[in-house]
């Protein structure tokens, strides 16, 4: 027998074909019905050319065939994870992918990391202080920063801490010529990623602090709790076990809902600091046309979704062990 | 602003802006020799718009935006100088009288990075095997190009089967005969794959540095050449292009001392005056006198309003190009156009043709003269605009032009185009537009790709042509005759010629001619030092200290 | 109703009341390039918040942002909100194979991360106020789609709808005039947070240069504003404010419609 952990790992990879096939066809139509392909934007990058070089590129690229089987080509394609090449960056579209990914995946975990632990701390504070003015600061600033977009905080954070006080780089993701021993690369790393992680990270706070606050406050009045209080436990000891942890539950559901939309986030905020990854990959590939690369990006931003779901329900059993025989059984998150 | 505010300024620095300050006012020909260079240090470069193109070969690929990198590492036959041509890879050429052969006389002693020496031979793959065939100029100016004899390693003769300018075919040395190492991209598939042959992708030549690393995106090394035939040059270690595609981005890491240049439109126009009055960043135009812009104003002939010059002629009295400069350009670098030919151009300019001004009124009655009065809802009629993204001064001549438009009653709807790539396809393929703001870059010679824009009869698909549809018999010869006449000051009559029938036709409005004012740290020595710097070799920028 | 609420709804008020007056408070086109460039706010009568780089009126734009931010909020909201009801019901209804391929359909809606979708879309659409809307409500209907789901499932199974059955009514017409009703509340509770994220969505698109270039909005003001944040900043932090405290009146109404909907539910058979 193989592991429950495994089998519903490979339940849950077979159920998610479908959906990443899906998903490609629709990547498809939506590059169809798109001006401008791959030819002019090579020859707008090359400074000009005539028909017969046109023709020539479209031949060599496949782009003169018709519908069905330039179809047939990309379905292919993706099922290969052979993307073609991208006109923009010039390397194979899964290479660009693959280069990139690990870049948005570290500023994406640490910004979710930075918006979990400290939304869920801060919406803790705030359930302990129910009613009080520190609770309803909290709760308006929540709200006020996840009212705020991600790119306009950046530009103003880069103004305040970049240009002002100097603290930190303006843009990309390491120093030119940096500190090429590991600590100090990683150390170069961090300090370029501290704007970044915060912008993306204080926009999506909010959520956490809601649901963290919401949670605690119902775990804090049910009976467990009320029992262990009856028994004399010590109130820091009833905060984490009793009422804190069941409270987590909600917040790692919304961390496998939210990773969608963090990434969607991340192409405006690697755009705005100028981050190598997959989200200033897709600006690049929206503002050249790049058409594979556009496909690969969105199939990749639906696979690390997936991934990251998978993750998160397999993360439920750590938290309550209630939980995971049955979901590990039924297969579905 | 961290670096030069806070801190106070080093002698050293202080002597360097001296230095620069004297050199500047220095004729051009004496400045790589004036101050005693440094060697070493990397140059970090901001690098503009959103990707470097993949295919960086000059061979093939001359927009300003391949050969600003790749101009360190293969360098032409000859450059562009203050007052005409200066040899590089050339020492000397010469045209015969019958326009049937060009002579080019090699450097000696140069090799490539590789240390094979640079040969005729390699003169004569490029031209058939690449300018020719592949490159959009190539195409244009060597139409004609039989083959290329070697008679000797140091010697190139062009042969011609009609005959070709010898102005011509010199003019378009400084941005055409990129040389390649015959003996790296003979046999290899340079020509097919393109973009994506590893040999376009960092191409190899003689100039002082070589491709290092390349990571798309986001930033390309250089580094120094050893082989390099210049004495003692280059004087820099490396050259860093580092992608920075917010031009806001780019000024901040200027002033951080992150970069010490940026090139072309590399930080906002409105930033300029401010950077500029900061100590140790400066913000030029020099070293861009001969990269020069327009934003213009294309028709569409096909639509029966925009055939009839009278109301062509109306539109261009329904702009005003001096607020274009005064608004939109905030003065700086750019100058009411005359024509399709820059004043800058002192070899094919002339002032001496139709002028217009800007009157509203007169228009307005012109449209009415021309039969289209003001319909009931206040339009006469309404044409969709297109604009370039290219930059922003042309987006924002698009909002100009539709606002001046409207004032004479003249409607106007702004077709969106996010990308190059879909203006392009939109205007230059399928002809699917009323009006567009496009922005060609004139090269030294107007054959090579400013009459294309005018010229009839053109299939569609060529990017930067006449798509517009407009066909006149009088100035396709005169295009046809410039292309062709030997004798350089009739060529020159040609183009007076061409221009002012442009002007009294308008098939399509020269509004504004412009340059680019970058900005960078006065440790950038021998900065501007030719009128198209930034895309010459760098041989002798140097670094000085902080 | 609440403090918060109250707050929301004088927010949502101005919004409303700003892209409804834009006409008559600022005739003409708010893209008109009207005087000297960045002239700072408070300094000419004629431009209560200066101009922006180009000699725009900033308070006109900012009139005028507040219409595209209100219309693609509200419209792309109820076309996601209404996409959603539309497969969540068929889906929940017929049951079965629909069902399953519905679903199947709506989770791959749910894996793309809605903004690369909108992003994609817009590539291919091209920028207009309308393909905006389009893209947002195409790339953000299947929250709610799972949620009319789920609420048609439990409904179902309940006695009226046998009723209904009974009387002959086609599975359509249950599904829609018997079944949906009852499964609408949760969704009116989605509303206020559709239609902020929907704002957010747009200015971040229009920050990306995919706006529609013939209407100025809030993100279109920031990124214009963007270059000249050192000189300038106000071109900036002006629309950015206007952006937050919108999307902020919207989740608060929001909210309170929540709140109010809850103990309803709790009353329901």
């Amino acid at each position: 027998m193989l592991p429950p952990t495994l089998v519903f790992i490979v339940r849950r990879l077979i159920h998610a074909i479908p959906v990443v096939l899906i998903v490609a066809v629709g990547v498809f139509c939506i590059l169809e019905a798109a001006p401008g392909d791959a030819v002019d934007s090579y020859l707008a990058s090359i400074g000009g050319g005539d028909l017969a070089l046109a023709e020539q590129l479209r031949r060599q690229w496949g782009l003169d065939d018709s519908v069905w089987v330039r179809f047939l080509a990309y379905m292919q394609s993706v099922v290969t994870l052979d993307l073609g090449r991208s006109v923009t960056v010039g390397v194979p579209v899964t290479e660009a992918i693959l280069t990139r990914l690990p870049t948005t995946i570290l500023l994406m975990g640490s910004a979710i990391a930075m918006s979990a632990v400290l939304g869920g701390l801060l919406g803790g504070v705030a359930a302990m202080h129910r009613g009080r003015r520190l609770d309803t600061f909290l709760t308006t600033s929540g709200l006020l920063l996840n009212a705020i977009p991600g790119f306009w905080l950046g530009l103003i954070l880069i103004v305040v801490f970049v240009v002002w006080l100097g603290w930190f780089p303006s843009a990309g993701l390491s120093t030119v010529n940096g500190p090429s021993d590991p600590v100090g690369h990683a150390l170069d790393v961090a300090w370029h990623l501290v704007l970044p992680v915060c912008t993306l990270g204080l926009t999506y706070m909010a959520l956490y602090l809601r649901l963290m606050r919401g949670a605690m406050t119902e775990t804090r009045d049910s009976p467990w709790v009320r029992a262990a209080r009856a028994r004399g436990l010590p109130s820091g000891r009833i905060i984490r076990r009793h009422i804190a942890r069941p409270a987590l539950l909600p917040v790692a559901t919304m961390l496998g809902l939210q990773i969608g939309t963090m990434l969607g986030g991340s192409v405006v905020i690697e755009t705005v600091f100028a981050i190598p990854g997959l989200g200033s990959l897709a600006y690049l590939a929206v503002s050249n046309r790049d058409l594979p690369l556009i496909a690969g990006v969105v199939l990749a931003g639906s696979v690390v979704v997936i991934v990251a779901n998978i993750v998160v329900d397999l993360s439920y059993g750590r938290l309550d062990p209630r939980v995971t025989d049955e979901r590990l059984r039924s297969g579905v998150g | 602003m961290r670096s030069s505010r806070s801190r106070p300024r080093s002698v050293l620095t202080g002597l360097a802006a001296l230095a620069l300050a004297v050199t500047a006012a220095m004729p051009t020909g004496v400045l790589a020799q004036d101050a005693s260079p440094k060697t070493g240090g990397t140059l970090i470069v901001a690098a503009d718009g959103t990707a470097f193109p993949p295919n960086l070969n000059p061979a093939i690929a001359t927009s300003n935006g391949v050969t600003y990198i790749s101009s360190k590492v293969i360098e032409y036959l000859a450059n562009a100088g203050a007052d005409g041509l200066v040899p590089r890879l050339a020492t000397g050429w010469e045209g015969s009288e019958d326009g049937l052969s060009f002579t080019v006389h090699l450097r000696d002693g140069v090799t490539f990075s590789d240390g094979v020496p640079f040969t005729s031979a390699d003169v004569k793959f490029s031209a058939e095997e690449a300018w020719k065939p592949l490159q959009n100029f190539g195409r244009i100016v060597l139409a004609n190009l039989e083959t290329v004899e070697t008679p000797d390693p140091l010697t190139a003769v062009f042969k011609f089967s009609k005959p070709t300018p010898p102005s011509l075919v010199a003019n378009a040395l400084p941005i055409l005969a990129a040389v390649l190492p015959a003996h790296i991209y003979q046999g290899t598939d340079f020509a097919t794959a393109l973009q994506d042959s590893p040999l376009n992708q960092q191409p190899v030549g003689t100039g002082p540095f070589v491709f290092s690393e390349v990571k798309p995106g986001e930033l390309i090394r250089l580094t120094k050449n050893p082989n390099y035939w210049g004495d003692g040059q280059p004087y820099l270690d490396e050259v860093v292009f580092q992608a920075l595609p917010d031009a806001a981005a780019r000024a901040a890491a200027l002033e951080s001392g992150a970069v010490q240049a940026t090139v072309f439109a590399g930080v906002p126009r409105i930033d300029l005056t401010r950077l500029d009055a900061l100590d140790g960043i400066s913000a030029t135009t020099t070293g861009y006198e001969l990269l020069s812009y327009q934003v213009a104003l294309d028709f569409n002939h096909r639509r029966p309003e925009l055939a009839d010059v009278a109301v062509r002629k109306a539109i261009r009295q329904a702009l005003d190009p001096q607020f274009i400069v005064d608004n939109i350009f905030l003065g700086q670098g750019a100058s009411v156009a005359t024509g399709p030919i820059p004043a800058a151009a002192t070899d094919f300019y002339t002032d001496d043709v139709t002028r217009y001004t800007f009157d509203t009124a007169a228009a307005g009655a012109a449209l009415d003269a021309a039969g289209y009065p003001l319909g009931a809802d206040g339009t006469r009629f309404t044409l969709r605009l297109r604009v370039a993204p290219f930059f922003p001064e042309t987006i924002a001549t698009g909002d100009y032009v539709k606002q001046a438009l409207e004032e004479v009653g003249i409607g106007v709807e702004i077709v969106p185009a996010d990308s190059s790539a879909a203006y392009i396809e939109s205007v230059f393929t399928d002809r699917d537009f009323d009006i567009a703001i496009n922005s060609p870059s004139y090269r030294p010679d107007p054959a090579i790709s400013t009459t294309i824009l005018y010229v009839g009869g053109l299939e569609p698909g060529i990017p930067f042509s006449n798509q517009g549809g407009y066909d006149n018999a009088v100035l396709n010869q005169v295009i046809a005759d410039g292309l062709t006449t030997i004798d350089t000051a009739a060529r020159q009559e040609l183009y007076n010629e061409f221009q002012r029938i442009v002007a009294d036709e308008l098939p399509s409005i020269s509004l504004v001619d412009f340059v680019f004012t970058p900005a960078h740290s006065d440790r950038v020595q021998n900065i501007g030092n030719n009128p198209r710097w930034p895309v010459t070799s760098w041989a002798d920028v140097w670094l000085a200290d902080q | 109703m609440s403090r918060s609420g109250w707050i929301g709804a004088i927010g949502l008020g101005l919004l409303v009341a700003m892209a409804v007056l834009a006409p008559v408070i600022k005739p003409g086109d708010p893209l008109d390039l009207v005087g000297r460039p960045v002239m700072p706010p408070f300094t000419d009568p004629r431009f209560p918040l200066g101009t922006d780089q180009l000699g725009r009126d900033v308070w006109a734009e900012l009139l005028y942002g507040a219409r595209v931010s209100l219309i693609v909020g509200i419209a792309a909201a109820t076309g996601a909100i209404g996409i959603g009801i539309v497969v969540g019901t068929l889906a929940g209804f017929l049951g079965g194979r629909a069902d399953s391929t519905l679903m199947r359909v709506t989770e791959a809606f749910q894996t793309v991360p809605t903004f690369l979708l909108a992003l994609a879309l817009l590539t291919a659409l091209g920028s207009s106020t309308f393909n905006v809307v389009l893209a947002i409500a195409i790339s953000s209907w299947a929250a709610t789609s799972r949620l009319v789901r789920a609420e048609v499932l439990s409904l179902r199974q309940r006695e009226y709808v046998d009723a209904a059955r009974l009387a002959g009514l086609g599975p359509l017409r249950i599904a829609f005039r018997e079944v949906l009703p009852g499964s609408l509340q949760p969704v009116i509770a989605l509303v206020g947070v559709t239609v902020g994220a929907a704002i957010l969505v747009e200015s971040a698109l229009a920050f990306l240069g995919l706006g529609d270039p013939n209407q100025i909005s809030w993100g279109v003001m920031i990124a214009n504003g963007r270059d000249a944040i050192r000189v300038a900043p106000s071109l900036v932090v002006i629309p950015g404010i206007c952006l937050a405290l919108a999307i902020l009146s919207v989740s608060l109404i929001g909210d309170e419609l929540a709140t109010r909907l809850a103990p309803q539910r709790r009353r329901a058979p």
